[in-house]
């Protein structure tokens, strides 16, 4: 095998130095550019940028100059791993990028492989995942306002977020036997049915919720230090959000009214009714709000959803493509069904040959190019799919949101202080495995 | 909404020879020459009826040369037949724009040769939304943006060697030290008893 020499490629005068990314490379980095600007570096390691994020500032005195996001800390190959697995282990590996938002991943990756099989899920499993996904924006928009919070000093907010989240993750471990990285959505369907209390859960976590958000907003919205910290720092206007890229709440704040689940819809949430928030400020406080919003919309969608919550089966009828190993939550977890074993043992050959072919082998998919985006908790997660027509992905990109609204971190950070830079990073919301994959 | 015909008569009418299709789940794509790459990005951004204001998503997809394709996929073994396609190995760079104003989305498909990947950069027209993007193409596949203003590696290592995503790049195997001064082998070469040892 022979590796590729690194081509040409145009070098930026502006640019000085090299930042490398395996760092210790404090000495190496100019201290002084001339005589009143000053580049220091921020990060991986500071508490405030979100994980393993590395800011390089240039400043003059307290005065951002220019911010440099440099990225790849947690860069762990995921799509090039998805090449070598089935299309169902797939599903394993994506929700392992945002690790906020794994059904999101789970579901933007499973539309497109339904979209190039040319099967839709049924009726059930399309509204159960359209609960998750929405209780999955709560818990994500929690964690940004818990992780916000502390890094702006309302470290309070941090163990109340953090709490709440808690009880959401319940519910996706009493579902899916994990609390996070789930692969619970599976293409074709849900990987099992839920359990037979998942709407009275569903019910209690949407009574507890909106008078623990009361909370907050009493902590929070007279709070002078978080009015003063947040109000008028990192504007970004809507035109410069889309010159940038940046899609999702940033670009609501901004006034564009631009949801996926309107202008895409999936799971049938066309069905339902919702306001897509919007704010004019376009500043960090404007962000704040529509987050807000948008975790009581998500509530209204869920419960219209339980309201009339289908049954039926949740998996597709085709047994090529249908996951065989049916299984059932025990006591001890997620485990195989004694009914499906002795189907199978003890029954049926052909089950057992299909079984055998499709854990093995996996079902293949037609070739061609699908691009299936959802609205995540950070914006316009797409996933780039390729088929070539075997039992693997040929290729899967991902269009993170995180990673393309990074870009605007500069733009958004300069003409202000250090302080208003974690601001900037807190209200992206920025996270680092989806930004690195 | 902008239908795909309106989409491609707009784009067909500002720039000569863009072919175009309809892909089986119903995504319109343009295969572009990479010299019509700009002139084109410009018609989807300025133009009235295909008014996209953004572009989405920059990536790039490695046709290694002798790579094997599917030629027919009969329905009784469900085993699909295979021919050796190219010659040469390609990149295709693709774009994806959407339009927010008329609710539509497309794809812009670029295709170069893996040996002299190169691609005029897309900053000129959209400034800034495809940087990083454009960086990761190059970072992965080893695609020149031309006019780029900063092309250097975004994920990987600034010194690293090779472009992971192409498909010549082995999936391990790269010669990494981890501890106890073991490497990790390709997965075909991997020995599953001594990897749990």
């Amino acid at each position: 095998v022979s590796l590729q020499e690194p081509t040409d490629f145009v070098v930026d005068d502006t640019w000085d130095g090299d930042f490398f990314v395996d760092g210790a490379d404090w000495e190496s980095l100019p201290d002084a550019i001339d005589e009143d600007t000053m580049t220091i570096n921020m990060g991986p390691q500071h508490p405030s940028t979100h994980g393993v994020l590395r800011l390089v500032l240039d400043l003059e005195d307290e005065e951002v100059l220019r911010v440099r996001p440099v990225i790849g800390y947690l860069h762990t190959g995921i799509e090039k791993n998805a090449e070598f697995r089935t299309w169902v282990q797939g599903t394993t590996f994506f929700t392992r990028m945002d690790y906020l938002a794994p059904l999101h991943n789970e579901l933007a990756y499973c539309l497109g492989v339904e979209r190039l099989l040319g099967v839709e899920a049924p009726e059930r499993a399309q509204a159960v995942r359209l609960i998750l996904t929405e209780f999955n924006r709560i818990a994500s928009h929690l964690v940004w306002l818990a992780t916000g919070g502390m890094e702006l000093g309302a470290v309070s907010m941090m163990i109340y977020g953090f709490r709440e989240r808690e009880h959401i993750l319940d519910l996706f471990e009493s579902q899916s036997g994990l609390r996070m990285n789930h692969a619970y959505i599976r293409p074709g369907g849900l990987a099992h049915d839920v359990t037979h209390d998942f709407v009275e859960r569903c019910e209690a976590l949407l009574d507890y919720l909106p008078t623990r958000m009361r909370e907050y907003e009493q902590l929070l919205f007279k709070n002078p230090i978080w009015n003063s910290r947040l109000r008028g720092i990192g504007i970004i206007d809507a035109d410069t959000c889309l010159e940038y890229g940046v899609t999702g709440p940033v670009l609501r704040a901004a006034g564009v009214a631009h949801d996926l689940r309107r202008v895409e819809p999936y799971c049938n949430v066309e069905q339902y009714e919702f306001d897509v928030p919007t704010h004019t400020e376009a500043d960090s406080w404007a962000r704040f709000e529509v987050r807000l919003e948008e975790m009581r919309q998500s509530m209204r969608i869920i419960r219209q959803v339980l309201d009339d919550f289908p049954g039926g089966p949740v998996m597709v009828e085709d047994k090529r493509i249908a996951w065989p190993s049916q299984q059932s939550l025990g006591p001890d977890g997620i485990g195989n069904d004694p009914a499906y074993i002795q189907h199978i043992m003890g029954e049926s050959m052909e089950a057992l040959i299909n079984h055998f072919k499709l854990v093995t082998q996996g079902f293949t998919v037609p070739a061609g190019h699908v691009y299936s985006a959802v609205e995540s908790p950070r914006g316009e997660l797409g996933y780039a799919i390729t088929s070539n027509g075997t039992n693997r992905p040929y290729r899967v990109h991902v269009r993170e949101p995180s990673f393309v609204n990074l870009q605007a971190s500069d733009y958004m950070s300069v003409g202000a202080t250090v302080s208003d830079v974690i601001v900037v990073v807190a209200s992206l919301d920025p996270v680092m495995g989806g930004v690195d994959r | 909404v902008a239908s795909h015909e309106e989409i491609v008569e707009a784009v067909t009418a500002a720039v000569e020879d863009v072919e175009h299709d309809v892909s089986a789940v119903g995504e319109l794509t343009f295969h572009l020459h990479p010299d019509q790459l700009l002139d084109v990005l410009r018609v989807c951004r300025d133009d009235e009826v295909v008014a996209a204001e953004l572009l989405t998503d920059v990536s790039g997809v490695h046709w290694p040369a002798g790579d094997e394709v599917i030629q027919r996929q009969p329905s009784t073994t469900g085993w699909p037949d295979r021919v050796v396609s190219r010659e040469e190995g390609v990149i295709d760079v693709l774009y994806v724009l959407r339009s927010l104003s008329g609710g539509h989305r497309f794809r812009l498909a670029v295709r170069v040769p893996d040996d002299d990947a190169r691609v005029p950069s897309s900053t000129g027209v959209y400034p800034h939304a495809a940087t990083f993007h454009e960086r990761e193409v190059y970072d992965m596949f080893g695609v020149t943006f031309e006019g780029h203003p900063d092309m250097t590696r975004i994920l990987m290592p600034d010194d690293w060697v090779g472009h992971p995503h192409r498909k010549d790049y082995p999936l391990g195997g790269v010669d990494i030290p981890y501890k106890n001064d073991k490497t990790i082998p390709p997965p075909h070469e991997r020995d599953l008893r001594e990897v749990a040892q």
